[in-house]
């Protein structure tokens, strides 16, 4: 018994240091987090002095209060969700039947097509923002949410998407077509009530993903979007400045508080599907 | 979606091949004259060179560290999963929030100031140009997204059969040799997918410029990806700014391409 208790405390004197290095370069992680949230309830004068204070010495709620009244931020968080949310559906309305196609049906081609697919994923958006958004200009999309659900959803996330998706059919037998076949269901029939019901750890992947790279986006918006009650998140966080004394540090930090929140309420919940989604696409090549 | 798609780079491509005016509406063809301008153009040795130092920085930085971090945490811990989220976080955070966190930080007498001060030094110009600019952009890119790649290491490290690992331990190798030979193989498809993510990634270092210093001083800590934006929508040069985006598209393409070739010489198996 003395002899196990005494082996018990060597096991974790000897784990002191991994546990002091864990915590220093945890500390390079959330600190910032840390700091910003600090931040979001310092006053403008706390804020500016020097050395710096950690915490601020009364806690001013006010800040909060004064993101909403600068800016619509009500109505542009809602834009960033309703976004999110039209991206999502665009992506698995286009990924699902694609990456099935691309795993099970093998049309003509669709190495070619899977070639293609991988490019798209590579590309960075600065290089054909320009000719979407005269694309868009044209179209009388601009200031509008079209071109960010049906350029990103195509051209972005969808890819990935339907990526992650053909992984996931390739993975399963095709046993089940041939019996649903036999069984006399149509394709169409054998995807939605066979395969889909059985992939869906990975249609949640592509969500998160999806989500994710939505509510990230900030190019888009920037050259999209025009007038102040249509922005997203991102955008309208680069906007509490005041024009002659600079950013408003402290309403500024008070947004961005406001706007990581949900995200990291969401990772807390579900954090296996958070993970997976935004590891899925580098995992499964 | 292949239509959608073959129109931007068609359009893209096209544009590159034409002087715009906004202003008047007009559109005039001009052959390569765009490109022969980005050979020319004396700001397109910094930008070009800012940008081939975040791609080579962070690909190779960025990966060695994900690996790093994912070996430290591939061990049984009591709290492990703590530090594992931790790291995670920023990964989640937008790019936008986690530089304007940054940008708080670097302000001048601000916390990173009020740290080094701790040690008695002045405060620095972190956002005025050169290289510390340069590496300060790096780490900032480098903490934000190592999160994501250290957890596709970790899978990957898990994944390694124990029975090779207790193999190895019969054969007598020690614990770097394991690693090197054992390990290192097991997890290579990983590392070949972390590092071409990380190189195409890296062109994208976009939101920090525009966000930490607009480029400046002058073009100083500009990137390509920075620049197209600036010369279509802040200078109106829709031509030129096209130019540039091929450019890039090129770039990116003809990188990945290399390092795909590249893997089957670099990757112990790959089941395709």
């Amino acid at each position: 018994m003395r002899t196990s208790n005494r082996r018990r405390r060597a096991v974790a004197v000897r784990r002191i240091p991994s546990y002091v290095l864990l915590t220093a370069i945890s500390l390079v992680f959330i600190g910032p987090i840390l700091w910003m949230v600090s931040g979001s309830f310092k006053s403008i004068n706390e804020i500016l002095k020097y050395p710096p204070l950690l915490l601020p010495e009364v806690f001013r709620w006010e800040n909060y209060a004064q993101v909403f009244t600068l800016q619509p931020f009500a109505r542009q968080f809602f834009n960033s969700v309703l976004v999110m949310v039209l991206i999502c559906l665009v992506t698995l309305i286009i990924a699902i039947p694609a990456g099935y196609a691309l795993a099970r049906v093998r049309p003509a081609g669709a190495a070619a097509i899977f070639v293609v697919l991988l490019c798209g994923i590579f590309i960075p958006p600065e290089a054909v923002i320009v000719p979407l958004f005269q694309t868009a200009a044209q179209l009388g999309w601009v200031d509008t949410f079209w071109p960010l659900v049906i350029f990103t959803s195509m051209l972005s996330t969808g890819p990935v998407a339907m990526f992650i998706m053909r992984q996931a059919f390739l993975t399963l037998p095709p046993e089940f077509e041939e019996a649903a076949t036999l069984d006399g269901a149509s394709r169409w029939r054998t995807m939605v009530q066979i395969f889909i019901p059985l992939v869906r750890p990975s249609i949640a992947s592509a969500i998160v993903f999806t989500a994710w790279f939505s509510w990230n986006q900030f190019l888009e918006p920037l050259v999209y979007l025009r007038s102040q009650e249509m922005l997203t998140v991102p955008v309208a966080l680069t906007l509490f400045e005041d024009a002659l004394a600079g950013p408003r540090w402290n309403v500024q930090m008070a947004a961005t508080t406001i706007s990581v929140l949900p995200v990291l309420i969401v990772f807390l919940i579900a954090q296996r599907h958070v993970v997976s989604g935004l590891t899925a696409g580098g995992l499964k090549s | 979606m292949l239509v959608v798609g073959l129109v931007a780079v068609g359009g893209v491509v096209q544009l590159s091949l034409t002087r715009v005016n906004v202003l008047a509406g007009t559109r005039e063809f001009v052959g390569l004259e765009n490109y022969a301008r980005i050979a020319t153009d004396p700001d397109m040795g910094v930008i070009l060179s800012n940008t081939f130092f975040f791609v080579i920085v962070l690909s190779i930085a960025g990966t060695a560290a994900a690996l790093a971090l994912a070996i430290l945490l591939n061990q049984r811990l009591p709290g492990i999963n703590i530090f594992r989220a931790a790291i995670f976080i920023p990964a989640l955070v937008t790019t936008v929030a986690w530089t304007l966190v940054w940008r708080f930080i670097l302000q001048p007498e601000g916390l990173l100031d009020g740290i080094i001060g701790l040690v008695g030094a002045e405060p620095l110009p972190w956002l005025r140009g050169g290289w510390l600019s340069l590496s300060v952009f790096a780490l900032i890119q480098l903490t934000k997204n190592v999160g994501i790649n250290m957890m596709i290491f970790l899978a990957a490290l898990q994944a390694v059969p124990q029975e090779l690992l207790d193999a190895a331990v019969v054969d007598g190798a020690g614990r770097w040799s394991r690693f090197r030979h054992v390990v290192l193989p097991q997890i290579s498809p990983a590392i070949l997918m972390v590092f071409m993510l990380m190189v195409s990634g890296s062109f994208k270092v976009f939101e920090l410029v525009l966000l930490l210093t607009n480029g400046g001083p002058g073009v100083q800590t500009s990137v390509l990806a920075f620049e197209i934006y600036r010369q279509a929508f802040r200078l109106n040069d829709i031509g030129y700014a096209a130019a540039l985006a091929v450019f890039l598209f090129a770039l990116v393409l003809a990188l990945t391409g290399i390092i795909w070739q590249l893997r089957r010489k670099l990757v112990f198996h790959e089941n395709e």
